[in-house]
């Protein structure tokens, strides 16, 4: 697997996550469960489409394909799917 | 007040180019859902919908006149001339002149406003066709109906999402029953299985990556049909005077919006719109046998939906049979309450429910009888047939059997 900047990856994610909540980023931290910091399902599917959008990377349209239950899962999947890109 | 018979049925759909084949395979459990041809598939990471099969347009139209007639229109068209034929109504009698027509759609000429999009932002062109403003627009289905058959009674095109078509219906069956048209010829029509609604849909997040299961646990999302139904509805006395053959009566409908979210559905909405198709159709619970559910086949819709039949059905729900026969001609949008009119239509004419087809295991959160793959020999006096946009716009429609 190439290297990838987990720091970018993690400070991009959290970006995307505070903007789209309207929180400071400093609030969130990467252990937070989604569900806890209000991330309800419309909102999980727009900040998708934003990390997709910043990394250009395909999240797996198949919900069971990703685990998505803390920003940590967020930040690792979205590591994984930018290794894969870079490797390709 | 007058009864609502429905004489007419017409149909196209991933299921066969006419209303009975619609019927038959949605009876047998066959399901339409297969690779995509419209799109090539390797731009796109949804590869599966429901899809007409074979349509040769220049089978139906004038080769010359095609340009103007977006392909949801044209689906309309394909529908209304089986449904009129069907009913054997003659117009030329004066009825044409009180007959209404109302034709729902989601979008409307998405053909031609994606050929458009890619022509002006893609290619640069500074031109469009000149036809691209009349073709497009959500009530050119309903228009081409009106001057096919000479109909002059009100006609205008309904748009709320997924419910279009049961609004549609709904609003044609009220003309009727009021007295304020004396037939209507009615139904849903979508076509917009097109690249840029394909990854709209694909954003939304809500679309499976196998087939549509509604009502399992391993179901995986909904998947995007098209087609149109059309049916011809007049008065019941009309209709018995004349020796014609009525598949159902439509009794009821029930109307609500959840004032909620755009894509959250909400049980109560659903319930309020169910429970007042029944009692608007002089129905109790208990007298109600089938639900042709909106059973989409998403985590959120098969869930909020079950709640609602709850709600909606008291200790009366655990008898109810329900199916969802998206799961075989995919979820028509704009034209899907019309599918599923049509089947409903045909369940009461035949006394058989038709199926929840590619049924694995159910949800447990899903817990009411969705006849599994297999369809049933039943009485069936009373059917609903349920509609749950996007936006939360509840359209029920409740059918009787005429003895």
């Amino acid at each position: 697997m190439s290297e990838v900047d987990t720091k970018a990856v993690e400070d991009k994610i959290i970006e995307i996550v505070a903007n789209q909540r309207r929180v400071d980023a400093s609030t969130l931290s990467l252990s937070d469960r989604l569900e806890d910091i209000e991330i309800e399902s419309i909102d999980l599917v727009e900040i998708i489409f934003a990390i997709e959008d910043e990394f250009d990377v395909d999240v797996p349209q198949d919900r069971d394909a990703m685990k998505l239950d803390t920003l940590q899962d967020v930040v690792d999947g979205i590591k994984r799917l930018i290794a894969e890109k870079n490797a390709a | 007040m007058h009864r609502v018979a429905i004489t007419g049925l017409g149909c196209i759909s991933a299921l066969g180019h006419d209303a009975d084949s619609h019927w038959s395979a949605a009876r047998d459990g066959v399901s339409g859902i297969d690779t995509i041809t419209a799109i090539p598939p390797e731009k796109l990471k949804i590869t599966i919908a429901a899809e007409i099969k074979g349509f040769d347009a220049e089978q139906h139209f004038d080769p010359t006149k095609l340009a103007v007639i977006d392909p949801y229109s044209q689906y309309a068209l394909v529908a209304a001339r089986q449904a009129v034929n069907d009913s054997g109504l003659n117009f030329e009698n004066g009825i044409g002149d009180e007959t209404a027509v109302i034709v729902g759609t989601g979008i409307g000429g998405a053909y031609t406003i994606d050929n458009d999009s890619r022509r002006i932002y893609g290619d640069g062109k500074t031109r469009t066709p000149p036809m691209n403003i009349p073709k497009l627009m959500p009530s050119a289905a309903a228009s081409h109906v009106t001057m096919e058959y000479g109909l002059h009674g009100p006609a205008f095109g309904v748009t709320s999402a997924c419910s279009s078509a049961n609004h549609a219906i709904g609003e044609a069956f009220w003309m009727v029953r009021s007295g304020r048209a004396r037939a209507a010829v009615t139904g849903g029509s979508e076509a917009c299985l097109v690249y840029g609604s394909m990854l709209g849909w694909q954003a939304l997040r809500v679309l499976s990556v196998d087939t549509c299961r509604p009502f399992c646990i391993d179901r995986k999302g909904m998947v995007l049909g098209e087609g149109a139904g059309i049916l011809v509805l007049e008065r019941l006395e009309d209709a018995k005077a004349r020796g014609a053959k009525i598949y159902a009566e439509i009794a009821g409908m029930g109307l609500s919006s959840d004032a909620g979210s755009l894509t959250d559905p909400s049980s109560e909405g659903a319930a309020r719109a169910i429970s007042q198709a029944v009692g608007d159709a002089g129905l109790t619970a208990e007298e109600v046998d089938y639900v042709n559910a909106h059973g989409t086949g998403t985590g959120q819709n098969d869930v909020a939906e079950t709640k609602a039949l709850r709600l909606a059905f008291g200790n009366a729900s655990d008898k109810l049979m329900i199916s969802s026969t998206k799961s075989m001609h995919g979820h028509g949008l704009g034209a899907a309450g019309a599918l599923e009119a049509v089947i409903t239509a045909r369940a009461i004419a035949d006394q058989v429910a038709p199926p929840t087809a590619n049924f694995t295991t159910p949800d447990p959160e899903c817990d009411l009888d969705y006849i599994p793959n297999v369809a049933r020999d039943t009485k069936i006096d009373a059917a609903l047939s349920n509609s749950f946009a996007f936006g939360g716009l509840n359209a029920v429609l409740a059918f009787k059997r005429v003895t």
